[in-house]
C-alpha cells in the first residue's frame, strides 16, 4: 500500500478512443437532451460544425469505456472506492470534437490535499486529462476533482 | 444573438427536466459507462446509508443542456461545476443562469446552477463563451 500523496504527478497509460456517432446519441437521450445537432448531421452544419459534435460532457464516457479503471487503481493508494464523491469537473474545449475522430487521452494526477478535520479527513485527489485527436491536435484538457472521505 | 446583446446580470430561461427515474439512471449508467453500483442497485444505496443517488454527472449533462439551449454549442469554450448536494430518483431538476461577466475577445462568463424544485443547489457552476460582434 502507498501513500495517498504519492499519487502526484502519476500517470497513467495513454490509450485511444473512437467517438462513434451512436454513443453521442445514447449519451444526449440518457440526459434527456434534444438538441438536434448531436442527431442531425445537417443540423450541425447549419450551427458551423462539420460533423457531429460531442455534448460538452460527452468525455466523460470517453474516459469510463476507454481508460483504465482509475478508481480501481486509487485503491492501490489507500483510497477506498466506496468512500469516494465527484467534487468537481471541469472542461476546456479548445477544438471541435466530432463523430469519428480517434483521441488519444493521457491522464496524470496533478494535485493531491489531505485535509483532518474534527469529523474526519479526506483526501483531494486533482486528475487532469488531455486529448489530442487523429491529427495530434490538443482538442480538450478536462480537471477532476475527486474527494475521498477517511 | 450578438456579443452586444447580452448584458451583466441577464438570466436565461430556466430549463425544466422530467423527474429523474431509476431507468434513466440506468441508461446513464451504459451510456457514460460509469456503472458505480450506488446509482442502480438498492443495497448498495442502503448500505452506503443514502439510497440510490443519480450520477452527478448526469446533473451536469443537464447543466449542459441547459447552456447549450441558450448559446449555440459551437461557442461554449470552457465548462466547469463544483458538486453541492446529491440528487435522488424522483427528483426535477431546474437549470438556471445568468451573465456574470463580459471580457475581451467577446467572451462572455456565465453562470449555471442546476437546483430541485425546493431551491436546493445540487450543482454550480460556470460557462464561457466566445459570441460574435454584429460585424463580424
Amino acid at each position: 500500500m502507498q501513500k495517498v500523496k504519492n499519487l502526484i504527478g502519476m500517470e497513467m497509460e495513454p490509450y485511444t478512443f473512437k467517438v462513434e456517432q451512436g454513443k453521442i446519441r445514447e449519451f444526449v437521450q440518457a440526459i434527456g437532451d434534444s438538441n438536434p445537432i448531436y442527431y442531425d448531421i445537417e443540423s450541425a452544419k447549419r450551427e458551423g460544425f462539420e460533423n457531429i459534435p460531442i455534448p460538452l460532457t460527452f468525455l466523460t464516457a470517453v474516459e469510463f469505456w476507454g481508460g483504465d479503471n482509475f478508481l480501481e487503481h486509487l485503491s492501490n493508494f489507500q483510497v477506498n472506492p466506496v468512500r469516494v464523491v465527484h467534487g468537481e469537473q471541469e472542461y476546456d474545449l479548445i477544438q471541435d470534437i466530432y463523430a469519428g475522430d480517434i483521441l488519444t487521452v493521457t491522464l496524470k494526477v496533478v494535485n493531491v490535499v489531505v485535509k483532518h478535520g474534527s469529523t474526519g479527513g479526506m483526501d483531494l485527489i486533482t486528475t487532469e486529462n488531455k486529448y489530442k485527436n487523429q491529427k495530434n491536435e490538443l482538442v480538450a484538457i478536462s480537471k477532476g476533482v475527486t474527494i475521498h472521505r477517511h | 444573438m450578438y456579443f452586444d446583446e447580452f448584458n451583466v446580470g441577464d438570466s436565461f430561461p430556466v430549463l425544466k427536466k422530467e423527474k429523474i427515474t431509476r431507468v434513466q439512471l440506468v441508461k446513464y449508467a451504459g451510456a457514460s459507462g460509469d456503472f458505480n453500483p450506488l446509482h442502480t442497485v438498492e443495497e448498495v444505496g442502503e448500505q452506503a446509508g443514502t439510497g440510490i443517488v443519480a450520477h452527478g454527472m448526469l446533473i451536469m449533462g443537464m447543466a449542459a443542456e441547459g447552456i447549450t439551449n441558450w448559446i449555440p454549442r459551437k461557442q461554449i469554450k470552457n465548462f466547469k461545476v463544483r458538486f453541492k448536494k446529491m440528487t435522488r430518483p424522483g427528483e426535477s431538476i431546474h437549470i438556471s443562469g445568468k451573465v456574470l461577466e463580459k471580457r475581451e475577445s467577446n467572451t462572455i462568463v456565465g453562470e449555471v446552477l442546476a437546483c430541485n424544485t425546493d431551491g436546493e443547489v445540487k450543482l454550480a457552476g460556470t460557462f464561457e463563451a466566445i459570441i460574435p460582434s454584429r460585424d463580424a
